[in-house]
């Protein structure tokens, strides 16, 4: 049985979808009766989810994009 | 110019496929729009060059930003290669402070009302090396095992990078969120 340190330890691993199966299974028996737990691992996902939207919205230029096509021959 | 064969046009056409996320990478490298450009440009040339290297149904993403992370530290930071320290930042968690502030934890509401140009504004001021794992792991969604390849460091360092990374900016996101009034913590510590 995970206690909140064993899960705590682990939500990166979580977030980032890193731990075997059996390991998942188990963070979620703590977490469906650890309120605190699963409140920071929503915040911590959704911190992850923030800093990829974030992100995202940089495009490569059109002009390098077509350069690279002619280049690539693609 | 030469004909080109099947293979070499799905090669380019996989290669384009990756764009938006190598120019990303370049910027968060070069924090420069212009250099950006140069070494994408030249990591595509690199990448053609070496296709033969490549093996098909791999991860691509990956092999391209391996090629790009060398040619940079090639170029550009040969010199200081080795100077670069992971600074002790200590342990901080936005989550924690805003918890022991608040008398609660955050609702991840509140992460909806940080503007994404303060996150981004929160990565460049992270470390190089702290802030290409979080563009590698959280942007461009590679695995640990990716990462530390495209790295060069044992799947070990990948994770502390990251865990390190993360709660540096969720102190800079916290010193935001207050400054910006998101959350009223930290006033009974201020004058
Ligand atoms: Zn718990």
């Amino acid at each position: 049985m995970y206690d909140c340190e064993d899960c705590i330890r682990r939500l990166d691993q979580l977030v980032d979808k890193e731990l075997s199966p059996p390991e998942v299974e188990e963070i979620h028996v703590h977490l469906d009766e650890c309120g605190d737990c699963t409140k920071r691992y929503r915040f911590q996902e959704g911190l992850k989810r923030l800093v990829k939207v974030s992100y995202q919205e940089q495009k490569a230029p059109d002009a390098l994009r077509e350069r690279l096509r002619q280049q690539l021959g693609a | 110019m030469a004909e080109q064969t099947v293979e070499e046009q799905d090669f380019g056409t996989e290669a384009i496929g990756n764009l938006d996320a190598l120019y990303r990478g370049a910027l968060r490298l070069t924090r420069d729009p212009d250099k950006a450009q140069d070494l994408v440009q030249d990591t595509y040339a690199r990448a053609l060059r070496y296709q033969h290297s490549y093996q098909a149904g791999t991860n691509m993403k990956a092999w391209l930003f391996a090629i790009m992370r060398n040619l940079y530290w090639d170029r550009f930071q040969k010199a200081n290669r080795e100077a670069v320290s992971i600074d002790d930042i200590g342990e901080f968690a936005l989550y924690d402070q805003m918890r022991d502030d608040l008398g609660e934890g955050p609702e991840t509401e509140v992460l909806d009302r940080i503007a994404r140009g303060e996150v981004v504004d929160a990565i460049e001021k992270l470390s190089p090396l702290h802030r290409e794992v979080v563009l590698l792991v959280d942007v461009e969604g590679f695995s640990y095992k990716d990462a530390a390849t495209v790295l060069g460091v044992p799947i070990g360092t990948v994770m502390s990078r990251l865990h390190r990374a993360r709660q540096q900016l969720q102190k800079d996101l916290f010193e935001y969120a207050v400054e910006s009034g998101i959350v009223p913590g930290g006033l009974n510590k201020r004058s």
